[in-house]
């Protein structure tokens, strides 16, 4: 069973010949368990290529900010996979450079543990983005929907999807408006009690020269283009007699 | 990047109208394109759905897959297609963004679609500890096949070994991993 299963872990790399790849197919096709199994590899691969991916990027984010502070040091880094295997090798090669590599790669995982524990707070507020699909279906929302650029619905779909809030950029406080306070578990989503309100910031051209504002039941999403050409997209609950005087507030204060 | 090698072979079967290439094809990618159409839609129902739909269109539209891209490239994009073009029917039936199901282009074949496994957000940071503890050679060997997506010759250059070694490591990463979901009830035995 244990020989079946290892041809079966091949068979889903893609590692067997033509004719090992009809018997593992007639395997799994006489075997329901086996099937099981090799769907749970991929469980297994999905999730580690997404945290993989994650990391990576965070890696490259590590290693941009600290080729800024200590170029030696970041230079080291490349992915982590790489690094751990580079140590392996180095040890039986260089005891000294291995300790080198020990030591950077010592802080790449406290940073990215830091940036992990920061990531939790990142999380896009499921419930809220799901309110958001649903009550952006509205009549009214399709007309309107309608009229706007593809461009604009695709960044709207973009922003209402994105469980990666961190590809935003940080937000001035100067902005916020009055009586709103950053969420413990969010902190692009600010509430003040009552209504909630997220922004996402990003080098993007729309085309937009002034606001535009989409209303969906008791949602607004309002696309703020600003003046150095980034856009700012703030939705939630907020109605525009409140939002008018917070975009006011991002002109005059930047 | 292309097809690799071992998606061509289920690409030629699928081709050939081999269900049983077609299924494991199913099997190994559906958690992906799941977890890629619930980020995407923010809904397991309409994911599933949308999965759904989605390999059934790879099913009709294998033979214009001409392998320029990853098997997984082409499979992703249909899905979000579909994905975009059901966001966009719902707002209005005449929408900009066009294209439907091609139906009864070709016979769909039966197979029993996998149930949709999903891993609890909190067991996926228990799992990603749980393969740090793996011994050196185990833990390598999987993370340049899975993280890297390096294929087994490559593996076995890099480390130094046969490739039946790698075979054999990569097969116990899994193995272990599987033991450790199951002992923690991530998921069903």
């Amino acid at each position: 069973m244990s020989k079946d299963l290892e041809q079966l872990s091949a068979l889903y790399d893609g590692e067997l010949s033509l004719e090992e790849i009809h018997e593992g197919l007639k395997k799994m096709n006489e075997d329901p368990r086996m099937k099981e199994t090799f769907h749970k590899f991929g469980l297994i691969s999905e999730l580690v290529q997404r945290k993989t991916q994650k990391k990576s990027s965070r890696v490259l984010f590590l290693k941009d900010h600290l080729s800024k502070v200590n170029p030696i040091i970041s230079n080291l880094f490349t992915e982590s996979s790489r690094v751990l295997f580079l140590k392996d090798h180095l040890s039986k090669v260089n005891p000294i450079i291995s300790n080198l590599f020990t030591a950077a790669a010592s802080v790449l995982i406290t940073l990215i543990i830091l940036y992990q524990f920061d990531d939790d707070r990142f999380q896009v507020n499921r419930e809220n983005s799901l309110q958001l699909s649903s009550a952006i279906s509205s009549e009214e929302a399709k007309s309107q929907l309608l009229n706007a650029d593809q461009n604009i619905m695709e960044h709207m779909i973009h922003i209402m999807q994105s469980s990666d809030s961190h590809t935003s950029q940080k937000i001035s406080k100067n902005w916020i408006p009055v009586g709103f306070s950053v969420s413990p578990n969010n902190p692009n989503q600010y509430s003040n009690g009552r209504n909630n309100l997220f922004f996402h910031l990003e080098n993007k051209q729309l085309g937009i020269k002034k606001v535009e504002y989409f209303r969906a039941n008791n949602n607004w999403i309002y696309l703020i283009p600003l003046q150095d050409g980034r856009l700012l997209t703030a939705y939630g609950d907020i109605p525009p007699s409140v939002a008018n005087s917070m975009i006011q507030s991002i002109y005059k204060r930047k | 990047m292309g097809a690799n090698k071992g998606d061509e072979v289920f690409i030629n079967e699928i081709k050939a109208g081999n269900q049983a290439a077609f299924e494991a094809m199913v099997l190994k990618y559906q958690p992906k394109l799941m977890s890629s159409l619930v980020g995407y839609t923010k809904s397991v129902d309409q994911a599933e759905e949308l999965c759904q739909k989605t390999f059934i269109k790879v099913w009709q539209k294998i033979h214009s897959f001409r392998g320029d891209s990853a098997l997984f490239t082409w499979i992703y994009r249909i899905g979000i297609n579909l994905a975009k073009n059901d966001f966009a029917s719902s707002f209005s039936k005449h929408s900009k963004v066009t294209g439907s199901l091609d139906q009864n282009e070709h016979d769909v074949p039966e197979y029993v679609s996998p149930e949709i496994q999903l891993i609890a957000a909190q067991s996926e940071d228990k799992i990603m500890k749980f393969i740090q503890t793996l011994d050196s050679d185990t833990k390598t060997a999987f993370t340049l096949r899975e993280a890297e997506g390096r294929t087994y010759d490559e593996i076995a250059e890099i480390l130094s070994c046969p490739i039946g070694t790698v075979r054999s490591r990569i097969f116990r990463a899994r193995q272990l991993i599987l033991e450790f979901m199951t002992k923690e009830n991530i998921i069903n035995e």
